[in-house]
């Protein structure tokens, strides 16, 4: 008996296992793992961690694995120990990863080959046991004797994946908890429950009718949640998801061609680059049937050059933040229809999907008419739980607009009303929040951490070069009269992502302000144009 | 064609990217020209395009990417040698 009735995240997968054990469930590093053979390694994973721990709270399980196998098998061996997963990357600073992982509390962590070399930076500080279930790695010696506090678990510790008894877990529980950047310096934990997210995939899998014959992309890293799409979606029909190395991402379209995808799934900036690189010809990818982009901004120009590429492929633009889970609008690209839709040469967002109710505000949080500019607020299937261990954050983002009865998702996003039955239109943020290559950064936090090491109080951080869909980089503004401390740069980076690390520093012994006393921050960006 | 020797670009790059090649504990001055920025964590994917819009922009050109094989596109030499030799000044 191994299908669990409850529908929870992993529901698709196990229920794949019964009628397509032997097809292939994903490929990464040039190996193809069948769903039998995926399910074994998960299994046996999911079985070491009960073995080794009681239940124990929080209900959650690190992934430190990056486009591997065990990153796949640790993402569905923390949910079939019944646990949630929080995916960690070693491509951000290990500072920031350990700042997640105690953020989260996880007691336990699985963790690929190429992670394990930033362990002993991650586990610095980290004062209660872990258990740390390292299935590429066959001794542990070394590491049991350099931290005694925690449990190392090697090949040899691995429990038999015949040992996994399926846990009964709750709809309502946390299925992945994702950190996005947060205002205010940390990053904050998105609580996805598995209800939250059974609802995206069943629409998209019924909308795109997918079966066993797709072949997904994976361009996503699995700290970016568009990544759950790719896995959960293809497993639900036995399909198979196709992850390329970093180094393949490289050379997106042949890297179509030679998985002989169905199904692409990338941010729209990945399109952009390929149009850059002469790879949008006409025609060049038969073999793709569904195209999806999310995650910043589509420029119509994108989209058309997408469309003759890909000729026998729909487009779809999709949006939503984190806290809607993956995303919950839609819009279908019509090569005759759309560029009448377009605003500003962006690609409308859409509907919000079946179940899913918009609400376009003003600040008072009281609906504007239709053809007017608001923020968009959603609620309804896909609205997750809040924030880890934030209620404060939950409730200012999380709320109950005057004369409504339920709770709605403030997405600080400005979008048009549609008039009639028209899609809506993205317009901008409501606040400091800017998308960088689609990841999604708040300004705020770049600044909390600049002023820390530099001890300035007086801090800009601004999206520079603009790009169509949001910003190159990031760089920033010092009010100060002096220079700043040499190492800066530097130290600022140890806390951050590459994408969100300042490029360069500018000091101004006197911010310009607007008109409400703030720091004008139109004037410094124009101060950046001029020194272009 | 370009004004711009391939060792001009070499130096922008790695002017650029100077810190974090030192946070790797290499010497900046002593980069040698097979450094792949992808490999050693420095840009991911789609950096890259990020990368090229910098030069084009230090250097007033434009760089056509399409003849660029796209396993030499993140390694400094080869990089550098085929923007030297393809790209064209920028008009205004």
């Amino acid at each position: 008996m191994k299908t669990v009735q409850i529908k929870t995240l992993s529901y698709g997968f196990l229920k794949s296992i019964e009628a397509f054990g032997e097809r292939p469930a994903i490929e990464v590093s040039g190996k193809t793992l069948t769903y039998a053979q995926l399910f074994r390694k998960a299994a046996s994973l999911a079985a070491t961690l009960s073995r080794h721990q009681e239940e124990i709270e929080p209900p959650l399980t690190a992934v430190f694995a990056y486009r591997s196998e065990t990153a796949f098998a640790g993402v569905l061996g923390a949910l079939l120990r019944g646990y949630g997963y929080v995916p960690m990357n070693r491509m951000f600073p290990p500072d920031r990863t350990r700042t997640m992982l105690q953020r989260s509390g996880c007691r336990s962590m699985l963790v690929d080959a190429q992670s394990e070399k930033q362990l002993d930076q991650v586990l610095e500080g980290i004062d209660y046991e872990m258990i740390v279930v390292l299935p590429e790695r066959e001794d542990v010696r070394e590491l049991e004797a350099r931290w005694p506090k925690h449990r190392f678990l090697g090949t040899g510790e691995l429990a038999s994946d015949e040992q996994w008894r399926p846990v009964k877990v709750s709809p309502d529980s946390i299925a992945y908890l994702l950190f996005t950047s947060g205002s205010t310096g940390i990053p904050k934990g998105v609580m996805v429950a598995h209800r939250n997210v059974r609802h995206y995939i069943e629409f998209m899998t019924e909308r795109f009718s997918i079966n066993h014959e797709d072949r997904f992309s994976q361009t996503f890293d699995m700290t970016f949640d568009l990544s759950v799409a790719d896995m959960f979606v293809a497993w639900e029909q036995g399909a198979c998801v196709c992850c390329p190395s970093e180094k393949a991402l490289i050379n997106p379209g042949r890297f179509i061609n030679d998985a002989h995808l169905t199904i692409w799934f990338s941010v729209p900036s990945t399109a952009v680059f390929m149009k850059r690189l002469g790879a949008l010809k006409p025609g060049t990818y038969p073999s793709l049937r569904v195209s999806m982009f999310c995650g910043e901004a589509l420029p119509v120009e994108v989209a058309k050059g997408w469309a003759d590429a890909a000729p026998n492929s729909i487009i779809e633009n999709i949006y939503g933040p984190t806290e809607l889970t993956i995303a919950c609008t839609y819009y279908r690209w019509d090569s005759a229809q759309s560029s009448l839709e377009a605003e500003h040469g962006v690609v409308p967002i859409g509907q919000p999907f079946p179940g899913m109710v918009s609400l376009i505000v003003d600040e008072s949080l009281t609906e504007v008419k239709s053809g007017e500019a608001g923020e968009l607020l959603m609620t309804g299937p896909q609205l997750s739980l809040g924030y880890w261990h934030d209620p404060a954050k939950t409730a200012s983002a999380f709320v109950r607009p005057p004369g409504r009865s339920v709770v709605y998702y403030r997405t600080g996003d400005r979008v048009r009303r549609p008039i009639g039955n028209g899609p809506m239109l993205y317009l901008g943020r409501v606040d400091n929040q800017i998308k960088i290559l689609g990841h999604r950064v708040e300004l705020g936090e770049i600044e909390a951490v600049v002023r820390e090491e530099s001890g300035v109080d007086g801090v800009v951080a601004l999206g520079w070069p603009k790009t169509p869909g949001g910003a190159g980089g990031v760089e920033v503004f010092l009010q100060t009269e002096g220079p700043t401390r040499r190492d800066l740069k530097e130290r600022v980076a140890k806390h951050l992502p590459v994408y969100m690390a300042p490029r360069r520093y500018h000091c101004l012994s006197q911010f310009p302000l607007n008109a409400n006393g703030k720091y004008d921050r139109a004037v410094l960006l124009s101060i950046l144009e001029k020194n272009k | 064609m370009t004004p711009h020797t391939s060792q001009d670009i070499q130096k922008f790059l790695v002017g650029r990217y100077k810190d974090m090649i030192l946070n790797l504990g290499l010497d900046p001055v002593a980069i040698s020209p097979d450094f792949d920025f992808l490999e050693r964590g420095i840009i991911d994917s789609l950096g890259v395009l990020e990368m090229i819009t910098a030069i084009e922009q230090n250097f007033g050109i434009t760089v056509d990417l399409e003849g660029l094989d796209a396993a030499d596109l993140t390694v400094l030499g080869p990089l550098c040698d085929y923007i030297t030799k393809t790209a064209t000044p920028t008009i205004p």
